[in-house]
């Protein structure tokens, strides 16, 4: 692979500087014998800090959204880990109940047989330290506030909220009232917004299942892996 | 003859082995469970340009008798927001008639083709101001340029 005349310096120093790129260019290495010296210029390709590429018409999509051009090895196995990972969490999301108004009436026909919640693996579960989403439905008044907050802090990480209905999302129908809070995006970071007044269990079913599509997107171990 | 079949429920293995027929032997019937977690015979009524296929069967209980096979081209990212405007109607009972076979249908140049929810993706619509700020934000200078 390496020249004869290359003193074992050189090629240690070859060594430590394949290590510092990060395994990235060993192939393009091998097959270039002629300046084992020179660090090689690393060639910047563009990775979407957050989201998934949109997709054309027409164009096959496949099952991770983990796949950059110029992938390294590791970067490979490591998105692979996330695709585990995240297949694991989207098949068992499960909600915790914190209807505060209407809105959980639909809250519960998303958990009744027309719509099924179940068959996406998502169970309600009565306490917040067994959940991964809290969905708040309904109005989010000053006085249920510090509750909402210290159920959501009761939570394990990773948690996710879906804010349900008109009320949960900017206050809605009370958005003008003296005891209400304007949107319960104020006390807890919302990922899902699910509008309506109230939302149809439908949509609420299809929030959930959108949450699902960003669990899938998550990137613990690609995260892990880069710091 | 078909009476006895029937009393020995042969016609429903007759339906299990068309189910099976239909979707492409074992191993795609076992892709398709895979896949939509569902295995149904029916008449194909139409392809929308996303490639999904719209199937109707009224052997099976009303709201259940019309479905759509998404695209293989989607594998498991398939997404309610894929059934364009046209087939919806048509998927919910709001019209019996399929796009290609109504001649009501409004076409007018305004309107603009179908897109699939794009949220969470880079071709997301992110919403924006177009007023003057209300508040304008504090830069501090630096002291010196050192």
């Amino acid at each position: 692979m390496f020249l004869a005349s290359h003193s074992w310096r050189v090629y240690l120093r070859n060594q430590v500087s394949l290590v510092q790129t990060g395994f990235r260019w060993y192939s393009d290495k091998c097959g270039k014998p002629k300046k084992p010296v020179a660090t090689p210029k690393k060639k910047k390709v563009y990775v979407n800090p957050h989201g998934d590429r949109s997709y054309k018409v027409g164009e096959v999509r496949r099952y991770s959204p983990f796949h950059y051009p110029e992938q390294s090895k590791v970067e490979w196995v490591v998105a692979r880990m996330d695709d585990i990972l995240n297949w694991g969490r989207k098949g068992s999301l499960w909600p915790l109940t914190f209807g505060l108004a209407c809105c959980a009436l639909e809250m519960m026909h998303y958990a009744g047989p027309r719509y099924d919640m179940d068959r996406y693996g998502m169970v309600f579960r009565g306490t917040p330290r067994q959940t991964d989403v809290i969905i708040v439905a309904g109005t989010v008044t000053n006085k249920m506030a510090p509750i909402l907050r210290k159920t959501y802090d009761m939570m394990p990480e990773p948690r996710f909220v879906v804010s349900m209905g008109s009320c949960a999302i900017g206050g809605g129908y009370y958005h003008y009232t003296y005891s209400t809070v304007r949107g319960c995006n104020r006390i807890i970071p919302v990922d899902i917004y699910v509008p309506g007044c109230p939302p149809t269990a439908e949509a609420l079913l299809y929030g959930m299942l959108l949450l699902t599509k960003k669990v899938k997107r998550m990137r613990i171990c690609q995260t892990w892996y880069r710091h | 003859m078909s009476n006895i079949a029937k009393f020995l429920a042969l016609d429903k293995v007759a339906t299990f082995f068309n189910i099976i027929k239909q979707n492409g032997g074992i191993r795609g019937s076992l892709f398709k469970l895979y896949r939509q977690d569902e295995l149904k015979d029916g008449a194909l009524v139409g392809e929308d340009k996303f490639g999904n296929k719209y199937f109707e069967n009224p052997r099976y209980f009303y709201g259940r008798n019309r479905w759509v096979e998404y695209s293989d081209k989607f594998h498991m990212n398939y997404d309610g927001s894929q059934v364009p405007a046209e087939w919806y109607g048509w998927l919910h009972y709001k019209t019996d008639l399929p796009p290609h076979l109504d001649p009501n249908r409004p076409k007018y140049k305004w309107m603009n083709d179908w897109n699939e929810n794009l949220s969470g993706t880079t071709g997301q619509y992110t919403p924006y101001s177009t007023t003057r700020l209300k508040v304008e934000a504090w830069e501090p200078k630096p002291k010196s340029t050192v």
